[in-house]
């Protein structure tokens, strides 16, 4: 038997040395040169007009746009290898610091000069892609949760200024099926705008765990009240389809949820974040970015490609481009002398709560906070844990994790 | 003497050749990242050491046997409870309804048959979706719209711990019982009639029919495909984490099995050295499990 | 007369059980084919009927026009055909010589392969890539092949030897002395005898490549490479864009094909050792 073992692992370490060497240092033809493979995880109308746009401004080169639906999980398995890495992906700011840190991004600046950009770009952008110093993303257009109400039930003079305001409307309106607000109430994402609203935070930009401290855990304690007043599932189809359907007068919630609302036929109300009473801010969510990022094996050998493409993304009229099918606020400051994007009431509600908003952390921890804190949320607004004693104990796990991370 | 011993090596290697192409996709596909996953665990591969990791020796284990707190230990109780529950069920259900199939006479057997593995011919992730939302939904839920038809008050489901763990178990029972009555059913078509016959004869009931002589015919067939799903079932992570623990989804309960546990307590580190040790020990107390409740495939020659 | 009579109360007992368990088993999926043809598009309707209001089958349209579904169901069937011809090339010889031969570390192998399974596959995806890519089987149908068949051997393996076992030997000793070697034995003998197990372990591969996606979607990029499960999952992958309808109309089409070649298979699993004549 030990014979055989020994055979079969033999034969198995043998086949797995094979591959170890294989192809490695193959040079590239003109024709791989020109080409770029952008992996993205967006919807077809973001991808079809981003397309059209590279197609417009740099016709020579053939652009692959590929749709990959687990996109951050695939870059982290296939890294830099040429076989099968693309050479750029589109995607929020907030992986940065992963693969910044697994030696696979290349800065912009690399290809693009810093005066440029900071030129013609809108600062948080670039300040909320930039990690341990470097600029690793060109920002195309950002992101942020929006107070939405539907003006059937909820008229414009209803829409709550403070957030004991809204209590009160839940208080009053939630009854036979219907909600007076809902949100995705247990996910950090969600979340994260009180505990901002309370001075606290989740992970700031030292790597810093904020759980346990009293702002946090305040905000916790408060936000709990209103969980009361909103359905027990807290995923997505759940309070889009409450809203959606009028079954839910008002909702924080994303520009994806605009259009489809529209559509709908809903006669839809943007306002600003209600203010928090007790410190006069206002809820402050996560701001995300969406840009490109340029992985280095492309940037070192496809450089002449991949900067041309970089250039014709910073052009205005792709940032123009995209905010009308996404509702997005363009990064580039120039696409705001644009008609169009100015009449957008959702990308101006977006530009102007953006100057509450607090860039999504970028940093490698990030994937562990995301998980932990919504455990702790599931403890506290779910199973109804004692609040202080929950945030202490997350905080030491998300502490914990993160020491195992290294 | 020496013409048979060399007949014998002839032999081996002659059996050795037959199965070749098979043992080495096994060795490919199986084997290696086994091996693979057992090498990571000596490193310390993660986001910061990602191309440039070195051995560094069981300094993974040390940290990953901590993983294995109280935490894990309910995690693994959770997981030994879930997998003898949905054995048990399994098995009965899947036995009764494949000797309904084969009842004598039966006309519409092969349609029966079609309709019950339609579960079968949809992707996992597909059913328990439209399990998730289509049944369990506390708010749109096909089960709570019953309820309020009949009266009663919603029911979030999936939201405590029992309720939870019963309705992973129905989805996991819908997921997984087409594969064992089809198993069952086909054990059951190999069963020489004339036993039957003789056993009739002597008056023999239903159950004594069963216990003398389906069971002891049908097992050497049925128990590799029931040690399988043993160890598919212990292993189950898709059912119990999209329906209960999803990012972004969770429900509130808080039923871990050893694999979810690991998930949210390793593998999310993204150090794969780390969660490497972790798999590995896992793998090793899931063979000692094995050896324990004696699930040695058994070989009658 | 009378036990006739009792013969035909059972099978209208059996038959009402098996109509009611059939009809429990497809709750979920009237549920899905009542959503795929609402026109309201949602999943989430709050006041569910089986039957809806307004009957469309736009959705089921849109499926075929905006989605290569073709395409896909071509990928799906490329993949599927060629990993159940592979494994059961592959399987059947090794299941045969487990079956019959005894030979040094073959009770070893046979105990480590089921132990095999143990392992929480979890990991297996990066060892994988790492195995593909030098190969250059990234981003090409054959890796996946050999990433299925791989898979699916084990369970081929031991699920066909565990039939060959039942299969008596003295079928064999009898073709034997005609002089037949090890291969048309197994050819004339022991496959007509074994489509049972045949017919489940082809089934129980193109079952599993057909509903397989986790690999597929990792190790294949590009829409026109997808698989059916795959592009099923990247449909909804996207949930603030995905549509319900489309989604289900999409999963009850994927379903269909599965249906009818296990409808087809169903001829073969019946007949074998029972109807042959194997009792002498």
């Amino acid at each position: 038997m030990k014979k055989i073992l020994s055979l079969l692992l033999s034969l198995t370490l043998s086949i797995g040395l094979l591959c170890g060497c294989g192809a490695h240092g193959k040079t590239l033809t003109e024709e791989e040169k020109n080409t770029i493979v952008i992996w993205h995880d967006k919807e077809d109308a973001v991808s079809s007009a981003l397309l059209t746009e590279l197609e417009r401004l740099v016709p020579d080169i053939v652009v692959q746009l590929e749709y990959k639906s687990n996109l951050t999980e695939a870059l982290k398995m296939v890294g830099n290898d040429p076989n099968a890495a693309p050479d750029m992906y589109f995607f929020a700011h907030d992986k940065i610091g992963v693969y910044a840190e697994m030696g696979i991004l290349a800065p912009i600046t690399d290809l693009i000069d810093r005066e440029t950009l900071t030129a013609s770009y809108v600062g948080m952008t670039l300040d909320a892609a930039t990690y341990k110093g470097e600029l690793y993303q060109l920002p195309i257009y950002f992101e942020t949760l929006l107070f939405m109400y539907n003006r059937l039930y909820m008229a414009d003079d209803q829409v709550p200024q403070t957030t004991e305001e809204l209590y009160a409307y839940m208080e009053q309106k939630t009854r036979g099926g219907h909600y007076g607000f809902v949100e995705q109430h247990s996910t950090a994402y969600y979340s994260a705008g009180w505990i901002h609203g309370f001075g606290g935070y989740i992970l700031n930009e030292n790597g810093d765990v904020g759980l346990h401290l009293p702002e946090t855990i305040a905000a916790m304690e408060y936000h709990k009240k209103f969980v009361e007043w909103m359905p027990g599932e807290s995923e997505y189809a759940t309070v889009n389809t409450l809203f959606q359907e009028g079954k839910a007068h008002a909702t924080i919630g994303g520009p994806w949820l605009v259009s489809s609302a529209r559509a709908a036929g809903m006669d839809l109300g943007i306002a600003p974040m209600p203010v928090i009473d007790e410190t006069s801010l206002p809820i402050s969510p996560y701001m995300g970015v969406q840009g490109v990022q340029v992985l280095r094996y492309a940037a070192e050998n496809k450089t002449e490609t991949v900067t041309r493409i970089l250039e014709a993304l910073m052009d205005p009229e792709v940032g123009i481009a995209l905010a009308k099918v996404s509702g997005c606020a363009p990064a580039v400051e120039a696409c705001y002398e644009n008609a169009d994007v100015t009449a957008d009431d959702v990308v101006m509600a977006m530009r102007e709560t953006a100057e509450h908003t607090i860039p999504m952390p970028n940093r490698p921890e990030m994937d562990i906070m995301w998980t932990v804190v919504a455990d702790l949320l599931v403890n506290i607004n779910m199973s109804g844990q004692d609040v202080t004693a929950s945030c202490e104990d997350a905080q030491k796990r998300a502490e914990d994790l993160i020491r195992k991370m290294q | 003497m020496k013409k048979t011993n060399t007949r014998k090596k002839y032999g081996t290697l002659i059996s050795y050749l037959w199965s070749a192409p098979s043992l080495i996709l096994i060795c490919l596909i199986v084997i290696f990242p086994i091996l693979y996953t057992g090498y990571i665990s000596l490193t310390n591969m993660n986001v910061y050491h990602w191309f440039t990791y070195d051995v560094i020796g069981l300094r993974n284990y040390q940290e990953a046997l901590l993983v294995f707190d109280s935490g894990f230990l309910s995690a693994l109780l959770l997981t030994i409870v879930w997998t003898v529950a949905n054995m048990i069920l399994q098995l009965v259900i899947a036995y009764l309804l494949a000797n309904l199939l084969n009842t004598k006479g039966l006309r519409l057997r092969n349609c029966y048959r079609t309709l019950l593995i339609v579960p079968w011919a949809m992707p996992g992730y597909v059913s328990i979706l439209l399990w998730k939302t289509g049944m369990f939904n506390s708010q749109f839920g096909l089960l709570n719209q019953w309820m309020e038809k009949l009266g009663f008050s919603p029911v979030r489901w999936l939201a405590n711990d029992t309720s939870a763990f019963l309705c992973c178990t129905i989805v996991n029972l819908w997921l997984a019982l087409p594969f064992m009555i089809t198993i069952i059913d086909g054990a059951l078509q190999s069963v020489d009639q004339s036993y039957y016959e003789s056993a009739l004869l002597d008056g023999a009931g239903w159950l004594q029919r069963t216990r003398y002589i389906t069971i002891p015919a049908i097992r050497p067939i049925i128990a590799p495909s029931v040690v399988i799903t043993i160890f598919t079932t212990f292993k189950q992570f898709d059912v119990i984490y999209l329906l209960t623990q999803q990012a972004g989804a969770k429900t509130g309960a808080h039923i871990h099995t050893i694999l979810t546990y690991a998930y949210e307590n390793a593998f999310i580190t993204n150090n794969y050295g780390y969660s490497s040790a972790v798999s590995m020990i896992i793998f090793v107390i899931l063979i000692l499990f094995s050896y324990v409740i004696h699930m040695k495939p058994k070989e009658e020659s | 007369m009378r036990r006739k009579g009792k013969q035909r109360l059972k099978l209208t007992l059996v038959n009402l059980i098996l109509i009611l368990v059939c009809f429990v088993t497809f709750i979920p999926i009237l549920y899905a084919f009542s959503v795929s043809i609402n026109e309201q598009n949602s999943l989430l309707g709050s006041d569910f009927s089986f039957i809806p209001r307004k009957v469309t089958i736009a959705n089921y349209r849109r499926v075929f026009t905006e989605e290569p579904v073709v395409l896909w169901f071509k990928n799906s069937m490329v993949l599927a055909v060629s990993t159940v011809v592979i494994a059961l090339g592959t399987g059947i010889p090794a299941a045969y010589i487990f079956s019959r031969r005894r030979f040094p570390g073959r009770k070893a192998i046979l105990q480590l392969l089921i132990l095999l399974y143990a392992f929480p596959s979890l990991l297996s995806m990066t060892a994988l890539y790492k195995l593909l890519s030098p190969m250059g089987l990234i981003n090409t149908r054959m890796g996946l092949i050999i990433v299925y068949t791989g898979t699916m051997a084990v369970f081929a393996l031991w699920n066909m030897k565990g039939y060959f076992d039942t299969i008596p030997v003295e079928l064999e000793e009898a073709a034997k002395i005609d002089g037949a070697g090890p291969l048309r034995i197994v050819l004339r003998i022991i496959l007509p005898l074994a489509k049972p197990t045949i017919a489940v372990t082809a089934m129980m591969v193109l079952i599993y490549v057909w509903n397989e996606y986790i690999f597929s979607i990792n190790f294949m990029t590009g829409e026109s490479t997808y698989t059916l499960a795959a592009g099923l999952y990247s449909l909804q992958a996207n949930e603030t864009s995905g549509s319900w309808p489309v989604f289900s109309a999409a999963s009850l089409l994927v379903s269909l094909p599965i249906l009818i070649i296990f409808f087809a298979l169903q001829k073969n699993m019946t007949s074998g050792l029972t109807s042959g004549g194997v009792k002498g």
